[in-house]
């Protein structure tokens, strides 16, 4: 059965993106911000909800603490949901390029 | 300045909150009892409710870090188990703290499942009261007539409301679960 997470939300895509380096979660909203122009926010209960919920499925795990706040990664799990979610957009956006000419055929 | 208020709905009370705020106060209390503590300020607030469950010590930790960074700081409330979060901040352009239509309605998920454990609480508790004296109303009062009717009857009416008082703290709440429940499904996938 598909993972209750699948397909990725807007926001989690971000956050899992934005977790493949260590970061703790005020800086997590300030990178998605940046990765997407300015036009993702997070407001704190979304981002604590996701982050905690991220953490319970495994997808992303502490690796320890900057001052006093916790630093966040993607796991290996992390890692192959986004692959599977980049195939998945992939084909998509090939159906955006190329589908009159396939219908052609 | 303190004001008492007792809200099944939590849309109410925070409306009610902010309307307060409006006024020129922030919240630096909230008891048990259902007593609101505010204090005079010239800048302006605004207040959202979060519902969250028990959470332990380091969890509440993290949880309550995670909103101060966005600039949020908590309001003291009563909360053993689980129940209403109370967040306060000076107003500007960042005034919600659910930005995505996911948690949005988890939070109304959240709502719906506490008002129908209450409801199912309270509902038991009456039938409870009621197994036991029936549903109340004196039976000395059925010998008596005219204005002594009505006099016995007058006197009875804070018992008649404290007897039922469950089953109509039932009714609010359940209100309260069908408006959750309600924007709960307004919020689902498309």
């Amino acid at each position: 059965m598909k993972h209750k997470l699948l397909p990725l939300s807007e926001t989690m895509h971000y956050i899992l993106l934005a977790l493949r380096e260590p970061l703790h979660g005020y800086a997590v909203m300030q990178k998605v911000e940046k990765l997407s122009n300015g036009a993702v926010k997070l407001a704190a209960g979304t981002l604590y909800g996701a982050i905690d919920n991220l953490n319970k499925h495994g997808w992303i795990e502490p690796v320890g603490e900057s001052g006093r706040r916790k630093v966040y990664m993607l796991t290996e799990e992390g890692s192959s949901i986004l692959k599977l979610e980049q195939a998945r957009l992939l084909h998509i956006l090939s159906l955006y390029e190329g589908s009159e000419s396939n219908e052609e055929v | 300045m303190k004001k008492f208020n007792i809200f099944f709905d939590f849309e109410k009370e925070e409306q009610w909150l902010n309307d307060q705020l409006q006024k020129g106060y922030r919240c630096t209390n909230i008891s048990a009892l259902g007593i609101y503590t505010f204090e005079k300020t010239d800048k302006s607030y605004v207040l959202r409710l979060d519902y969250q469950d028990y959470l332990s010590k380091e969890r509440f930790k993290h949880y309550k870090e995670t909103y101060e960074d966005f600039g949020w700081s908590y309001i003291n409330s009563p909360c053993w188990l689980g129940g209403t979060r109370y967040w306060q901040k000076e107003g500007d352009n960042k005034n919600v703290i659910f930005s995505d239509r996911q948690s949005k309605r988890n939070y109304y998920r959240k709502l719906m499942y506490f008002s129908a454990v209450v409801s199912v609480m309270l509902l038991f508790i009456s039938y409870l009261i009621y197994q036991d004296t029936g549903f109340y109303f004196a039976e000395g009062l059925s010998g008596l007539s005219g204005s002594l009717f009505w006099i016995g009857f007058i006197l009875e009416i804070p018992f008649l409301l404290l007897s039922n008082l469950p089953l109509i703290i039932c009714a609010f709440s359940s209100i309260s679960f069908y408006k959750a429940y309600r924007n709960y499904w307004m919020l689902k996938e498309a």
